[in-house]
């Protein structure tokens, strides 16, 4: 299997690059948006294994910018990472398939085997 | 005017039928003045018609039957009657007093003379007893309308002499105090009043201080009835010079009761305002939190790696001090006398600990965003038919292993019917008084030894069920009573608590349609009493 590659969105551009140390020997090739628009436009243009968005984002939130990327890449697959993960609707998280919502503050240890676990079985 | 009048003119009637006697009593009667009225009359009937508004009447013997029945109508109540007489005779004066006369005149030659003489001391007379009846009956009059208003005043009064036993007490006071025929008299306030009430409100102290004159103000009385709380309004108050004072106990529990509603309502809109800065605030700070987090973690790991990179290093240098060309000789003297002028173990062992203890404080704000959540968090749990009893004995049951040594625990369990409820809440709440309670003997047994009792007790109310959590701790201190339910109010050392439990617990039990509040317990110590409706939760 080739390099996985990560996008991580978050309009916070300093979670942005602490996600990215953690994740730094993990391995993966990371890209990163720091808007929803920006996320997809990326999304379009690069074939992407995982994408790990924050929820509450202006103008788009994180379940939207997952809803749109279920469509347009099916095969993605889809987290979130959100400061208030109980104001998350389950249904809605549900019904757009995102595999987990991770915490904030958020464990490395756990982060990283949370998107190890996705990799391996994207479909899950 | 020469007779002396109490109020009006002087009105004389005088009954007599024949001509020549009527004219010279008249002319006699005119001696006394102008201001007299003389009303003529020929018989018995008109006479005691006119005798009502008169001060006095003057009836001629001759008139036989019906000077007596006159004599006899006025008798008692009437004006003083004077029988005037031709007959001289001692029978015939004995006679007339003896059916009812006030005084006899006989027809003579200073008629004229006497018979003004003897009405005037019978008006003087009459209007003098007549001001003494209106005086006799103005005070009867109060005295029933003063035992009107006790008799019917709906807060309970209680004279006390200056021994302490109740002289009197009101219908009030018996409905409210005594059981039914049981009297008070003679007794103590102490034997009389419920201990809690006396205590609650220091009537002991408000009595002497009554007693010496002093005066205080009102205060609230407590106490517990039927599993209900009844509030008084006490005061005292001197009555006399002989030491006896008038003890007031109104009962203003429906007072009391809406201005706890009130403050109950007030918290309330307090408490939802804050809950949607709480969730929001919490949020926002779980954004940075999330990078200083990671990043704390992530420094630590890096630390590792540069510990590891200068261990080699030295070890590098040392090699190379001994081993080394010239050249790499000098390149590690340098490295080891920079690692010595930076002190380097300790500045790497500083550096772990400066994250060490950042992490601590990490921790503790993520504590706090945690319990700032579950404050906000509105509907969690699920609706169901619970057993209260049961609740309270799971949650006493998780933190029993942590108070055993210094509590002991009684249980008052009444038969509940199930509650509509979310249990999970409930048993936070209940977590939380278990807790304060516990906390509130620590800090009493820590200052005086011994050990403390918590008494969780549960009741059937109307409408619903009150659960209460007793301690024999600390006590709330007054000037914190206010506070207790307010969001970040705590008095524990700081890391030690959010000051979140109380105020989440309130929160809950108003989602549940009820009511918290927090009264001292007597004897020391504090008793929170949670009210739940039997109708369960109000729609959302």
């Amino acid at each position: 299997m080739s390099v996985a590659t990560l996008l991580l969105v978050d309009d916070e551009s300093r979670i942005l690059s602490s996600l990215r140390r953690a994740l730094r020997r993990e391995g993966y090739r990371i890209l990163v948006a720091s808007t929803p628009g920006e996320a997809l436009r990326v999304l379009e243009a690069e074939p992407i294994d995982a994408i790990l968005s924050d929820h509450k984002m202006p103008g788009m939130s994180g379940l939207e910018l997952l809803e749109v990327a279920a469509r347009a890449r099916p095969a993605t697959v889809r987290l979130l990472i959100s400061g208030w993960p109980d104001a998350i609707p389950e249904e809605r998280l549900a019904a757009i398939g995102v595999r987990a919502v991770i915490p904030k503050p958020w464990d490395d240890a756990e982060l990283k085997r949370v998107l190890a676990d996705a990799l391996r079985s994207p479909a899950g | 005017m020469a007779a002396a009048s109490e109020s009006g003119p002087v009105r004389i009637v005088v009954a007599q039928p024949h001509a020549p006697q009527r004219l010279a009593t008249v002319e006699a009667l005119r001696r006394l003045g102008g201001g007299v009225h003389i009303e003529v009359v020929h018989d018995a009937r008109a006479c005691i018609e006119l005798a009502g508004g008169a001060d006095l009447v003057v009836v001629d013997r001759g008139l036989g039957g019906d000077g007596r029945a006159i004599l006899s109508a006025l008798r008692g109540e009437g004006p003083p009657a004077v029988v005037v007489t031709q007959e001289a005779t001692a029978e015939a004066a004995l006679d007339t007093f003896r059916a009812g006369a006030a005084d006899c005149v006989t027809a003579s030659a200073d008629y004229d003379e006497v018979l003004p003489a003897v009405a005037l001391e019978q008006i003087r007379h009459f209007r003098a007893a007549t001001a003494r009846r209106a005086v006799r009956e103005r005070i009867e009059s109060l005295e029933r309308l003063h035992g009107a208003i006790i008799e019917r005043f709906p807060a309970a009064l209680a004279v006390v002499d200056a021994e302490g036993r109740v002289v009197a007490v009101n219908p009030a006071f018996a409905r409210d105090f005594l059981a039914a025929g049981e009297a008070a008299e003679g007794r103590r306030l102490g034997e009389l009043l419920p201990q809690d009430l006396l205590e609650t409100g220091d009537l002991a102290g408000l009595a002497a201080e009554a007693r010496a004159g002093g005066e205080r103000a009102p205060r609230i009385a407590r106490t517990q009835r039927n599993g209900e709380l009844r509030a008084f309004d006490a005061r005292a108050e001197r009555l006399d010079g002989q030491g006896r004072t008038l003890l007031v106990l109104a009962d203003v529990s429906e007072r009391e009761q809406l201005k706890l509603l009130q403050r109950q309502v007030l918290q309330s809109e307090k408490m939802a305002s804050i809950g949607q800065l709480a969730a929001g605030v919490a949020h926002e700070i779980n954004n940075p939190m999330g990078f200083i987090h990671a990043n704390l973690a992530q420094m630590e790991e890096y630390l590792a790696d540069v510990q590891r990179l200068d261990e080699r290093a030295r070890e590098l240098a040392e090699r190379a001090a001994r081993d080394g060309s010239p050249v790499v000789r000098a390149a590690g003297d340098r490295y080891a006398a920079l690692a010595r002028e930076l002190d380097a173990d300790r500045l790497l062992d500083e550096f772990e600990q400066a994250i060490r203890e950042s992490q601590e404080g990490s921790e503790r704000i993520r504590h706090i965003v945690q319990d700032l959540r579950a404050f906000s968090h509105r509907d969690d749990g699920q609706l169901v038919d619970a057993d209260l009893n049961q609740c309270l004995d799971s949650t006493a049951h998780i933190v029993w292993t942590m108070m055993k040594h210094s509590v002991v625990l009684r249980k008052e369990y009444a038969q509940l019917p199930p509650l509509r409820c979310r249990p999970m809440q409930l048993e936070q709440v209940f977590m939380n008084l278990i807790v304060n309670a516990y906390q509130a003997i620590e800090q009493r047994v820590r200052a005086e030894g011994g050990t403390g009792e918590i008494v969780l007790r549960t009741a059937l109310v109307e409408g619903g069920v009150a659960v209460q959590v007793s301690d024999d701790g600390v006590g709330i201190p007054a000037e914190h009573a206010a506070r207790i339910f307010d969001p970040f109010f705590t008095t524990k050392e700081v890391g030690e608590g959010t000051g979140l439990g109380l105020a989440t617990s309130f929160d809950i039990v108003r989602r549940h349609g009820g009511t918290l509040r927090a009264c001292d317990r007597p004897g020391g110590g504090t008793t929170f009493v949670v009210f739940l409706p039997l109708a369960g939760p109000p729609a959302q």
